[in-house]
């Protein structure tokens, strides 16, 4: 199935890339161009939401889960998919609820900050998977650079752990509270 | 106006990425004696080595760097009317700074396939001591072919087939130099892996100085020579240029009533001249620490007569070889190693030795370097098992090199030792991170505004 895996992740790779663009286009203008790009928008995140969740899924047969997570570049290349995915999810979410609204104001920079993110996560998940596959990049020295030797796993101590659950609760919190407010369709 | 809750949100999510950014790789990898784990702070150690060869002897050079240099292995201090054994091996580093520092050198001719592409680590079976989960019994480095199933330490092969395999040259050559049992005498230990890690035909360059029945030691410095202090040898004051060891011309029998004051200490080793096969290999000059760096030249006949015992050398040959390092008072596995390296005698290879004429070559600067590294806990069962994805390679027959760095393997080495508390830890921040990033999708959407003109 590797190279399968290998074929499908470009695909989700490429559409979410040209979603990071279409946001970053769309969020420095709201002329004819920007809008252009926000109306293939969906479509680049949805398709990609697909076809990242068929690489995922492919990704998770080229090896045993006795080796894959066994393995360092293994479990990182698996854990930056997971969030790769999970985070585009999110950004496919919030433009299909709210639809233009998300362009509106300070949310426009909002979404550029939160795109430029999801494609430092895809950037380093296929990263990675070049290193599996045994295409080296320099990406890794900046990520070194920046404090993460990808030959090691990443994971943080169980006080991050603790950290991300309050946070996540808060969060959780928040939205709660937060549907309770005044609302206007996008 | 931003909605002050997707503000709060964004810097929640913000802050948290930060936070794990920072705190990553931390709390697991802990040095645990108990389970025979100690990391050492410098994964990564260069060695520089130079080769040459007349017409009937083998010269090596090695140079690496050492704080301080390792000449002593374990000793007995007097206190109190007692001989008090010092210097035991532990997990890492020796906190007294005892334990010998070494220069190990793997030999073979193309009799041993796997070694030419996985270095020492074919040696590396189940069981071995000092790995978390070493056997009941002392086992040292083996040949996987010299056991029936790959993995068991306990299930060797006949005496028969070992005896052929033996013949065969199935066999690894190894040249162990030791700072301690070995240098002050000019020698090093010629050693051979194969159903175990052991010396050639022969004896070894030292003994234990320890009477049993007595309780004290068996030798002492002879009258002249200056008693070695406890205290000196912990603050490293005692150098090659003191007597420091116990040898055919500075030992003397033991004499109970020298008037010995507590802190007087004698070596745990009497080293004595090596014979047979055992004794091949010998120290040109001496083996000197100078300036922060270890300096060693060994030499051995090309052909020693011994081909069961050592790989014999021949002019035009290529061979394959692995090094190793012990510094900063370690022992066991705690030590640094190469991937394998081809050697050519006169000829092509990643170390080339040239040939001279006359009785010593003149090195110059032309060093080859080597990377060592700390190899952690890697077995060559678990390479060759689904724990490991590159274990079809091996198969295959694909080199290490190929695929991976020293400091690359030296942190997949480390990562093996913490091998299930960093797979709970690594799956456990998987799904927080999936989690935060949901939380912060439901929060953003619930708070975010959309009021036009916001």
């Amino acid at each position: 199935m590797a190279a399968y895996h290998v074929v499908m992740v470009h695909f989700p790779i490429a559409l979410w890339l040209v979603a990071g663009l279409a946001i970053f286009i769309r969020g420095v203008s709201a002329g004819a161009i920007g809008q252009s790009f926000d109306k293939a928008l969906p479509t680049l995140l949805v398709g990609g939401l697909i076809f990242g969740a068929v690489a995922w899924g492919l990704g998770l047969s080229v090896w045993p889960w006795e080796t894959l997570s066994a393995t360092p570049m293994g479990r990182n290349h698996m854990l930056l998919a997971s969030w790769s995915w999970a985070y585009f999810a999110l950004l496919t979410w919030l433009r299909l609820r709210h639809g233009a609204a998300i362009w509106q104001g300070l949310n426009r920079l909002l979404m550029v900050g939160l795109a430029g993110i999801g494609v430092v996560f895809v950037g380093i998940t296929g990263t990675l998977g070049g290193h599996l596959v045994g295409n080296y990049t320099e990406v890794g020295q900046v990520l070194r650079l920046l404090g993460w030797e990808i030959y090691t796993t990443f994971y943080v101590p169980d006080l991050a752990l603790w950290v991300i659950v309050a946070v996540s609760v808060v969060l959780l919190a928040l939205g709660v509270l937060g549907r309770g407010g005044p609302r206007k369709a996008g | 106006m931003q909605s002050p809750k997707s503000l709060l949100a964004l810097a929640l999510f913000g802050g948290t990425l930060v936070f794990a950014w920072v705190t990553h790789g931390t709390g697991v990898v802990i040095d645990d004696a108990d389970r025979n784990i100690a990391i050492p702070s410098d994964l990564t150690v260069p060695l520089q080595v130079q080769a040459a060869y007349n017409n009937t002897t083998m010269f090596f050079r090695y140079r690496w760097p050492a704080e301080r240099p390792g000449i002593f292995h374990d000793v007995l201090r007097y206190q109190d009317g007692e001989w008090i054994r010092e210097g035991r091996a532990v997990p890492g580093s020796q906190p007294d700074g005892l334990h010998e520092d070494r220069v190990a050198m793997m030999l073979d001719d193309g009799s041993v396939p796997e070694f030419g592409r996985y270095g020492g680590y074919i040696a590396i079976g189940d069981g071995l001591a000092g790995l978390t989960d070493e056997a009941p019994e002392e086992v040292t480095k083996y040949l996987p072919q010299t056991r029936n199933s790959l993995g068991q330490w306990d299930d060797m092969a006949g005496d028969d087939t070992i005896a052929a395999q033996r013949a065969a040259g199935y066999f690894l050559d190894l040249w162990h130099w030791r700072g301690g049992r070995s240098n002050p005498i000019n020698v090093a230990d010629d050693q051979v892996i194969a159903a175990a890690r052991g010396g050639d035909v022969g004896r070894s360059s030292y003994g234990t100085n320890w009477d049993g029945d007595l309780n004290q030691p068996q030798m002492m410095f002879a009258a002249g020579h200056d008693t070695l202090q406890w205290d000196a040898i912990l603050a490293g004051a005692v150098t090659q240029d003191d007597t420091y060891a116990l040898t055919p011309v500075t030992a003397v029998p033991f004499d109970p009533e020298a008037g010995w004051q507590n802190g007087d200490v004698v070596p745990r080793r009497v080293l004595r001249t090596p014979e047979g096969s055992r004794a091949d290999i010998g120290v040109v000059g001496e083996g000197r620490w100078e300036d922060g760096y270890w300096d060693v030249t060994l030499s051995r006949a090309l052909d020693t007569g011994a081909p069961e015992d050592d790989k014999i050398l021949r002019d035009q040959g290529a061979y394959q070889v692995a090094f190793a390092i012990h510094r900063n008072a370690t022992g066991g596995r705690w030590h640094y190693v190469s991937l394998p390296a081809t050697l050519g005698l006169g000829r092509p290879g990643d170390i080339v030795a040239t040939q001279f004429q006359g009785r010593t070559p003149t090195w110059g600067e032309d060093w080859t370097d080597v990377t060592l590294f700390y190899p952690g806990q890697v077995t060559w069962p678990m390479l060759n098992s689904a724990e490991h994805a590159g274990a079809e390679s091996i198969a295959e027959g694909v080199p290490v090199a190929f695929r991976h760095s020293p400091e690359q393997l030296a942190n997949y080495g480390i990562e093996r030792e913490f091998q299930p508390q960093i797979r709970r830890q690594w799956l456990f921040t998987l799904l927080a991170g999936v989690a935060l990033i949901a939380t912060f999708g439901f929060a953003l959407s619930s708070t975010l505004s959309n009021r036009e003109g916001a």
